[in-house]
């Protein structure tokens, strides 16, 4: 049996999480597709095929704010920034629940990062399985599936009456109590990406191709803007700086991108990365080696936003096809 | 025509490269969808097959070109791409003779994405007055006499709205916008070393991604291209949050066209008005 959630009920269930939490859905905006605070049902868009920001954002916000310090009679007063409210992500879907999962290897190893860790406890995520996958996606390779329950709290996937509800972690089920679940003998579809990308043995595929010339042509065409890191659920580099206002000072962080110029320019004005082909294999290289050598997993989950986005088209897909290929070719020259 | 335009790029290709003319032909090509173009490299006469041309090839490849300083370099160009090549020449940023030009009469693009292609022109293209490009080494297509379409008619509305209105659209947009940058990395104008942006002393924008410092960076970036903006448009194709920016930009157009009767990039030895002192010039301020 099936646990099912009719639209109404759905609705109320909704209704009643706004009163006491905050609600982030995705909603439309103009042409876009963004995880919103929603106060009313109606803001939500339910059928989308993904987000066109990725859920980051509530863990990992564009700007934040780290600490302030106030200096009051000759004392030094030191406040961190908590996460106070408890807010229900609605709507996440797979892939992009594995890009959060996969993320608390590099916040939460220790030292823990304390505001991904508050944001983390504090949010409960209410998946929404991908009926149909888009042409860009390619979460099947990467470790996850439209239907992925592993990395949310409680899954609903639509079946004919409503959602089938899947209840995966403790906090998912106290987040259910009071919703009007029924039985039934609905059996969710199960479907697949289209697209399918050779990740296997990628790692060591890139390795062996890090000195290839593939990385500067590659990169001819890259504009080294900032949108393949800001729209990736896994990309999670930042800025630091402190601000002074109203006599505090605050120190606030902001998403930053290793394709900006600044983020390798070292104090005397050295950059390790400055020519376009190393600095391009860096978002590469990040992703399918250096990442999965410190925590495990590839760091890309195939939410296809980077593909999509780029506006000169950098396909991340077709990188691991070709690196495959290459790194094989440079394997067998020096075996 | 488009076939026709891709064998005439691919053959002039292949005679830059396997002369040695150029080190490399800067074109478009088939992108990852099968669907849209982007822009492609090509370095071996053996890979000329790769061109294309076709009505998705918006980007303005001229930017690549100072990437490609003190090397010869092919590049294929539209109309607007062409005024975006005499900007950067009569800049001082470009050296003619390392440029060999293929200019292609553009019959315009259409609107299209990742794995998606309209049949609809881009507004741009609509509004075009420069099909034909106005420097070339090769011309593709047969010249067209060009029909000028009304003026600004894309800003009009926005134009006759009232000063709090328009600021609180604005104020909408930017607070959406990500600082990603994109919008100065794909324009032509945009090539100073250290943005105002990112310059740390003084720090004239912090680097909080919020509404504040949103506006004040798309402001200031659209002022540093006033008569220096050719329309090509790649700000606001590039943009990952659809921010309208050409309406800022063709404002400030049609201010350096009332105020000065100029157009940015319509010849390589143009003197541009905001880098020009005359004495005598009054433009009303404090008389
Ligand atoms: S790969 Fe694409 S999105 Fe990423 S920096 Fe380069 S041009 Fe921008
Ligand atoms: S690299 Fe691209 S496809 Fe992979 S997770 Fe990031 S945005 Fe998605
Ligand atoms: S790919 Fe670049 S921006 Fe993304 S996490 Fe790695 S270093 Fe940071
Ligand atoms: S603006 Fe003119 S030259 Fe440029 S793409 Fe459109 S029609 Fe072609
Ligand atoms: S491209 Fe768009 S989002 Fe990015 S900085 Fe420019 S206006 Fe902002």
């Amino acid at each position: 049996m099936t646990k099912v959630l009719g639209k109404k009920e759905l609705e109320s269930w909704l209704n009643s999480i706004m009163q006491e939490r905050i609600l982030v859905a995705p909603k439309r905006v103009d042409d876009l597709v963004l995880f919103t605070p929603v106060h009313s049902v109606d803001e939500i868009a339910f059928d989308f095929q993904n987000t066109t920001l990725s859920p980051k954002e509530l863990f990992f916000p564009r700007t934040e704010t780290l600490f302030t310090i106030v200096h009051k009679d000759g004392e030094i007063e030191f406040t961190p920034v908590t996460v106070d409210r408890e807010t229900v992500l609605f709507g996440i879907r797979p892939c992009d629940a594995r890009g959060i999962a996969i993320l608390d290897g590099p916040y939460l190893s220790d030292p823990p990062d304390s505001l991904w860790a508050q944001h983390r406890d504090k949010t409960t995520l209410i998946g929404l399985a991908c009926a149909k996958p888009a042409p860009q996606c390619f979460c099947t390779s990467m470790g996850s599936s439209p239907t992925d329950t592993s990395n949310v709290d409680i899954l609903l996937t639509e079946v004919d009456d409503g959602y089938a509800v899947e209840i995966v972690t403790e906090k998912g089920e106290k987040l259910l109590q009071g919703a009007e679940l029924k039985e039934s003998d609905v059996k969710p579809s199960v479907p697949q990406c289209d697209a399918s990308v050779p990740a296997e043995g990628i790692v060591d595929a890139v390795k062996r191709a890090f000195e290839d010339p593939y990385w500067s042509r590659l990169a001819d065409r890259c504009i080294h803007c900032n949108i393949c890191a800001y729209v990736c659920p896994t990309c999670y580099c930042f800025d630091i700086r402190d601000y002074k206002a109203g006599g505090k000072i605050e120190r606030i962080r902001t998403w930053e991108s290793c394709q900006s110029k600044g983020f390798s320019r070292i104090a005397g004005g050295y950059d390790p990365r400055a020519n376009k082909g190393s600095r391009l294999r860096q978002r590469f290289c990040h992703k399918l080696l250096y990442f999965p050598e410190q925590f495990g997993p590839l760091g890309c989950v195939g939410c296809g936003r980077c593909v999509t986005a780029c506006p000169v088209n950098i396909d991340i897909r077709e990188i691991i096809s070709d690196i495959q290929e290459r790194g094989a070719q440079v394997g067998q020259r020096s075996n | 025509m488009e076939a026709d335009f891709t064998s005439q790029i691919r053959e002039k290709a292949r005679e830059l490269l396997e002369k040695g003319t150029v080190e490399c032909v800067i074109g478009y090509e088939t992108g990852s969808d099968g669907v849209s173009a982007r822009p492609s490299f090509i370095y071996n006469p053996s890979e000329v097959e790769r061109l294309v041309f076709d009505n998705t090839c918006s980007h303005n490849l001229v930017k690549y070109l100072l990437d490609k300083k003190g090397k010869p370099t092919a590049i294929v160009v539209k109309g607007c791409d062409s005024r975006a090549l005499n900007l950067l020449l009569s800049e001082k940023q470009l050296q003619r003779d390392q440029i060999f030009i293929i200019g292609v009469v553009c019959p315009g693009v259409v609107e299209w994405g990742w794995n998606r292609r309209s049949e609809q022109f881009q507004k741009r293209c609509d509004l075009c007055r420069q099909h034909t490009p106005l420097v070339y080494d090769l011309l593709i297509g047969t010249p067209v006499t060009e029909e000028p379409p009304p003026e600004f008619t894309d800003i009009a509305e926005m134009s006759a709205r009232a000063t709090e209105e328009r600021a609180s659209f604005w104020r909408e947009q930017a607070e959406r916008c990500l600082r990603c940058y994109a919008c100065r990395q794909a324009c032509p104008g945009c090539y100073c070393i250290d943005c105002f942006v990112e310059q740390l002393d003084p720090e004239w924008v912090g680097i909080r991604i919020a509404t504040g410092e949103n506006l004040m960076w798309n402001t200031i970036r659209a002022f540093h291209l006033a008569g220096r903006c050719i329309a090509c448009n790649e700000c606001e194709r590039v943009c990952p949050v659809n921010l309208p920016l050409s309406l800022l930009n063709r404002k400030l157009e049609e201010e350096m066209l009332e105020l000065f009767d100029y157009r940015a990039g319509m010849s390589e030895d143009a003197t541009a008005p905001l880098i020009t002192f005359i004495k005598e010039e009054k433009l009303g301020i404090g008389e």
